[in-house]
């Protein structure tokens, strides 16, 4: 007698138990599952698809006068030289300028606001930043620094940059400081250290990874932006390192060459937009890693 | 039942206590969470603290090193006494008082960096000490929680390499590192395992030899292995004090006899 | 013994008590029996009586296997606190007196039914007086227990003083027959045992309601009984 009395109390008892809706969730269940795995069929197949476009179109531009000539005139060869040199000096810039001024509205947001109304508004305000479309940031930054300084130039295109990159900072310091232990918190206030020296020494520490995921990731997001860059760098046929003039960029370069009727300028497009998404991949690839390692640091 | 027993016979109340609570009470916002609780914590001894969850002994000992004052809302009044001074004045510096009254938490909590920073981390809050000081304070501090045979080889590995129990122990030498008088745990086992359990207490043992230990624990059988004295709390009052002897034989108060013995409804 | 006011969150360990007491007080009603049928057996001569009570005693040997073997289990399982701590372990040592208690009534009725006995001329009024005393005293003992009344178990542990003196004097009276006539010296020899007897008893019924003292109030009463005149 090995069933127990509650077994019994069952119409189909033992390994039939359920019947025949048993057999109707399992059919139900197959049947979901292989919807799911197609629609990652589906976004992987896109993913390559474009991966293997840009490589089959972009790869023949790629050769050492890309990356050593400017932009020159159509049927006279040149390279991407100075995109590539204005796209790294403005997302760089712009980079340098979001991170700290992110990084410690995040801090603030996280570890000093009280539950008030400019907080409130604080957070409100990074929130609509972080989905403002980019071109109304460039548009923004034309409005203030381009239109009084009568001529575009590349420091309005990294300040364009920088307004892009700041909510993404800011919203990833705040959710990875919250992430913090109160526990780690209250230890490290335990041992009579001051709030300056937990945030710096302990709560940063334990939430490096994720920010710097958050940093790499909007770094990958704003070196892709055309919008904010065409009312404010403009772009630039020649070297230019100056920040006080306009500058090139490989997405303003994509934007105008791609359009063009000549083959060459085409050409060279497709293989600014596979430079661009190799940064892009390669950044995002780096960000993830380093999740992976911080959080299994952490376990 | 504001009446507090206390035990006369052994004497030990008439010793100059490490802390002494004289009518202590607390809210949080409106809610009275300690009404009126006076209280000794002798030194060199092990004062347990026991009752339901909510009845305010986690709190009474976040009181003790100031650890309120994190959160606003939280009021206190009457008096602490600890090296002839109030610590609930509010000009008292909180930091000096935190590396005095040391407190261990219920989750093992290493900070993200290695054994050794762990342990330094504290000290350089309040010393300044040279490279063979630190490492002498590091092992000495290893030893006496006896962790330096396991970690000796790899000190500055991550500390979130190491197990709960080690990690607890880990958190044990790093409050005693900055050289407290006193140390506060809450629950300190909760989340470990019956061995590592059973090393903790072995630990608080011996540790009393130097310290002063307040413990919060929710384990009956802990307070009554590790304790000399035990309070019982009940809705924000201390119904009753004595020796664990006492407490787990023949408590006084009805409502201790009943938590004790498994009988609340 | 009663149960508490206020009841165990875990049912399984409140019935466990519960059956802890329901053998105790079992073996108290038994004891208390047994003590009864040898009295009545010494003072009336009743052979039936001497018979049924050394015949009780395996039971109550039974029932203090049962009440160690329940006792063991409790404190390995449930590791009882304080007031269930104290009626636990004092529950064990109940039942080794009551055990002791029961022994001491089967010797009685053993030799109640001696033919130096049955044909002795000697008055029994002493031992009757004194066994109705223990028999009180035990009586009020086991109610003690099972009220789990302190007071009631203080006043025993006072009036054992009475069972001393009348000891005794019976002693004493016992020995002034022997010295009269030497054929008195079987039966009084016999009487001796049996006031020896009835006085441990007494005495057992004393540390059952010490330790019903302490059960109920965890004080403990004071080492020193008050006790009877005794030869020092």
């Amino acid at each position: 007698m090995m069933a127990s009395p509650k077994s019994q109390s069952i119409d189909a008892g033992g390994w039939q138990r359920g019947g025949a809706q048993a057999v109707r969730r399992r059919l139900v269940e197959r049947f979901v599952s292989l919807l799911c795995n197609l629609a990652t069929v589906i976004v992987l197949f896109v993913l390559f698809s474009i991966l293997w476009t840009l490589v089959t179109r972009g790869a023949g531009g790629l050769s050492l006068p890309t990356f050593l000539h400017s932009t020159a005139a159509p049927g006279s060869g040149g390279g991407l030289a100075n995109a590539i040199i204005g796209s790294c000096e403005q997302t760089g810039l712009a980079a340098l300028i979001g991170t700290p001024i992110g990084m410690m509205a995040g801090i603030y947001l996280s570890e000093f606001a009280q539950d008030g109304r400019i907080v409130s508004l604080v957070r409100f305000v990074s929130d609509m930043l972080l989905s403002v479309p980019s071109i109304l940031v460039g548009l923004f930054i034309y409005l203030i620094f381009v239109e009084p300084a009568g001529h575009f130039s590349g420091m309005a295109g990294t300040l364009a940059l920088a307004v892009l990159f700041i909510p993404i900072v800011v919203r990833t310091t705040e959710d990875m400081l919250r992430l913090v232990p109160r526990a780690m918190r209250e230890a490290a206030y335990a041992l009579g250290a001051p709030g300056w020296r937990v945030i710096l020494n302990v709560c940063l520490r334990s939430a490096r990874g994720g920010i710097m995921t958050g940093i790499l990731l909007a770094l990958a997001r704003i070196s892709g932006e055309t919008a904010p860059l065409l009312f404010t760098s403009l772009g630039n046929l020649n070297w230019s390192t100056s920040l006080n003039a306009p500058m090139a960029s490989l997405p303003v370069t994509i934007y105008q060459y791609a359009g063009s009727a000549y083959d060459d300028w085409v050409q060279m497009a497709w293989t600014g937009a596979l430079l661009i998404t190799v940064a892009v991949l390669a950044t995002n690839i780096l960000a993830r890693w380093w999740l992976t390692r911080n959080g299994s640091a952490q376990q | 039942m504001n009446k507090i027993i206390m035990d006369d016979t052994t004497g030990r109340d008439t010793l100059q206590p490490a802390l002494a609570i004289r009518n202590l009470n607390f809210w949080y916002g409106s809610n009275h969470a300690l009404k009126d609780i006076s209280l000794d914590f002798p030194i060199h001894q092990v004062t347990g603290m026991i009752g339901p969850s909510g009845c305010g002994k986690s709190t009474l000992l976040r009181i003790l090193n100031r650890m309120y004052d994190l959160y606003p809302g939280q009021r206190a009044t009457g008096e602490v006494l600890f090296d002839e001074r109030n610590i609930l004045s509010p000009g008292l510096d909180v930091n000096v008082l935190r590396s005095r009254i040391g407190m261990v938490f219920q989750k093992p909590t290493p900070f993200p960096m290695s054994i050794y920073d762990n342990i330094a981390f504290g000290v350089r809050l309040h010393e300044r000490l040279s490279r063979t000081e630190m490492d002498q304070r590091v092992e000495g501090v290893l030893r006496r929680v006896a962790l330096w045979n396991e970690v000796k080889d790899r000190l500055n590995a991550s500390a979130a390499a190491l197990s709960g129990g080690q990690q607890q122990r880990l958190c044990i030498a790093r409050t005693i590192a900055t050289r407290p008088e006193v140390i506060l745990l809450d629950e300190p086992t909760s989340a470990l395992d019956p061995i590592s359990t059973a090393r903790i207490e072995e630990l608080l043992d011996e540790l009393k030899q130097e310290f002063s230990i307040a413990i919060v624990t929710h384990n009956l059988q802990q307070a009554a292995r590790c304790a000399d004295r035990v309070a019982f709390f009940y809705m924000g009052e201390l119904v009753e004090v004595d020796t664990a002897d006492k407490m787990f034989t023949a408590p006084h108060a009805k409502r201790t006899q009943d938590y004790i013995t498994g009988r609340f409804g | 013994m009663m149960p508490h006011e206020s009841v165990h969150t875990v049912q399984s360990y409140e019935q466990e008590l519960e059956q802890l007491r329901s053998l105790v007080n079992k073996m108290g009603g038994l004891v208390e029996r047994q003590v009864a049928q040898a009295i009545t057996a010494v003072v009336e001569h009743d052979e039936e009586a001497a018979l049924d009570a050394p015949e009780m005693d395996p039971q109550v040997d039974e029932l203090e296997r049962e009440t160690e073997a329940l006792v063991i289990r409790l404190l390995a399982l449930r590791a009882p606190m304080a007031g269930d701590l104290r009626e636990v372990v004092v529950a064990l040592k109940i039942s080794g007196d009551l055990e002791r208690i029961g022994d001491c009534a089967a010797s009685i009725a053993r030799r109640a039914m001696r033919n130096e006995l049955l044909s002795c001329p000697i008055s029994l009024t002493g031992l009757h007086s004194m066994g109705r005393l223990v028999q009180e005293n035990l009586r009020r003992t086991i109610d003690a227990m099972d009220q789990r009344d302190p007071e009631l178990a203080r006043i025993v542990w006072h009036s054992d003083t009475a069972v001393d003196e009348l000891y005794v004097s019976l002693f004493r009276e016992l020995v002034t027959y022997m010295m009269e006539d030497p054929r008195n010296i079987g039966p009084c020899a016999h009487l001796l045992f049996i006031a020896k007897n009835l006085e441990r008893i007494g005495d057992h019924a004393t540390n059952i309601s010490e330790r019903v003292y302490y059960a109920v109030t965890g004080n403990i009463l004071p080492i020193v009984r008050p006790r009877g005149k005794t030869f020092d």
